[in-house]
């Protein structure tokens, strides 16, 4: 491991390592990335992998949408020679309320204007695209076929070899376990396995974010929650596109390999780093997913598993500085959706980090937001 | 093919059951899986590995390796090695991962 380095990046999920390579191909070296597991070992391996560019809010909208664009052509960017499984079958969004399908048609107006060709769709149309869907009680659609899925895994790896090639240090099973800050300064990150003189700290450590944030005795605005998902065995494709409800509260989606994907976000969910399973996840599960895709209660599920959301008071991310501690930059708390703006995140962090414009502004994502009472709320989460 | 006497254990054998395997019909017993009446009746391959298509036979009999994944009276993904044998039931090789409509 190397004693110093220009900037170390805590958590090799893919927004940690999407900013070290865009970071390296932007010229900077000695470049660590410390991660306590194994590479996508946190939220990233653990995530839906969903990728959607049908937004409530413009930001998210761009974000997203410069996101898929990258991933679009991702295998090429970053000279991977295998596929990171880019899936575009679009995402069917389920309006089931009179207000839900009006905060739909807002969006599809708000994302037609931003270049993102989604649109409502009737009952009629949406089972053309889903032919065994139950769509009782559901009133109407909203679909934008480049909505989709990646493997998170292959994606992240994608970044992580393409930022070794560029001489980046990747440290997994390295736990950091302090920061020294002087004067305000950050002076070097300490880990089990050494100190690293830096300064300069990106805290992507996701579900960990603000354990990182408080070495520096700063308490960010951010609570983890455990999430479950549930997979099933693998059957011959039938589902194109993912199934999901923000008022049923769930998504389910099949991907290339046959295996459906399916979770949806506990109501009032506590502040929680645990990441067991549940017994309740797996039968309300079954029953929410059997109830609109009735095909599904012929296969049977082969796992389950959690992972940490990390939500802000807005479920927008944090990007950018925190006042007072010189050289500590922050890229978290994605509310479930750290996965899709991945990409993107390491283009515009690389770029804040390195005193550029970001090509998307983020100064009105950074910490400060929640204390001027300037949040920007996404209505469209599950 | 089937143990007929044994030094220590009994076998009981149940009534003979017809079923019909990819069009052909067979007789199994009661009692038996699926899969132990396939392998009595000399069909040693179940399926088919997914990348390569190499065949795939009677393996782990317990329901965890799904090397004997077949279609049964319609239903695909089937663990024939623990579901066990009716009279009439039409068994055939799946092709692929299973089709569920």
């Amino acid at each position: 491991m190397k004693s110093s380095a220009e900037i170390v990046i805590i958590g090799a999920g893919i927004s940690g390592l999407a900013t070290a390579y865009n970071l390296a191909v932007r010229g900077m070296k000695d470049i660590v990335v410390i991660e306590k597991g194994y590479i996508t070992s946190g939220s990233t391996g653990r995530c839906g992998a969903g990728v959607r560019q049908q937004w409530g809010t413009e930001m998210n909208c761009r974000l997203s949408k410069a996101s898929c664009e990258i991933l679009e052509n991702l295998e090429e960017i970053l000279d991977y020679k295998r596929s990171i499984e880019f899936k575009q079958g679009g995402y069917l969004l389920f309006a089931t309320t009179e207000k839900e399908v009006e905060q739909f048609e807002k969006n599809v107006t708000l994302q037609n204007s931003l270049g993102i060709n989604s649109s409502m769709l009737s009952i009629d149309e949406a089972l053309e695209i889903v032919p065994d869907m139950n769509t009782e009680g559901v009133m109407a659609f909203a679909f934008h076929q480049k909505d989709g899925h990646a493997n998170p895994f292959h994606t992240t790896f994608a970044y992580a070899e393409a930022a070794r090639r560029l001489g980046v240090e990747i440290n997994t099973y390295t736990t950091v376990t302090g920061i020294k800050v002087e004067n305000g300064r950050i002076e070097s990150v300490i880990t089990d396995k050494g100190e690293i003189k830096t300064h300069r700290i990106l805290n992507a450590a996701g579900g960990f974010a603000k354990d990182i944030g408080r070495m520096v005795g700063v308490e960010l605005p951010l609570k983890p929650e455990r999430h479950e998902i549930l997979v099933t065995e693998p059957v011959e494709p039938i589902l194109g596109p993912m199934l999901m409800s923000f008022s049923w509260n769930f998504y389910i989606q099949q991907e290339p390999n046959g295996t459906f994907i399916m979770g949806y976000g506990e109501p009032n969910n506590p502040e929680s780093q645990k990441i067991d399973s549940s017994w309740h996840f797996a039968q309300e599960m079954a029953r929410k997913a059997i109830g609109v895709y009735p095909p599904l209660s012929r296969v049977r599920v082969v796992r389950q598993w959690a992972g940490l959301y990390m939500m802000t008071p807005d479920s927008q991310p944090i990007y950018g500085s925190i006042p007072g501690v010189d050289g500590f930059y922050i890229a978290a708390g994605f509310s479930g959706h750290g996965f899709m703006f991945g990409p993107i995140t390491g283009v515009l962090m690389a770029e804040y980090i390195l005193g550029e414009e970001p090509e998307i502004p983020i100064n009105m994502l950074d910490v400060g937001r929640f204390e001027r009472g300037e949040l920007i709320y996404e209505p469209s989460v599950v | 093919m089937r143990i007929e006497s044994h030094p220590i254990l009994e076998f009981k054998r149940g009534n003979a059951l017809k079923f019909i395997f990819d069009g052909q019909e067979m007789v199994g017993y009661e009692g038996e899986t699926i899969a132990a009446a396939l392998h009595a009746n000399g069909v040693k391959i179940l399926s088919h590995s997914l990348k390569e298509g190499r065949p795939r036979g009677f393996y782990c009999a317990i329901g965890n390796c799904s090397s004997c994944l077949m279609k049964v009276n319609g239903t695909p993904n089937v663990r024939v090695c623990t579901e066990p044998l009716k009279d009439g039931m039409v068994v055939e090789t799946q092709h692929g991962k299973g089709v569920i409509k």
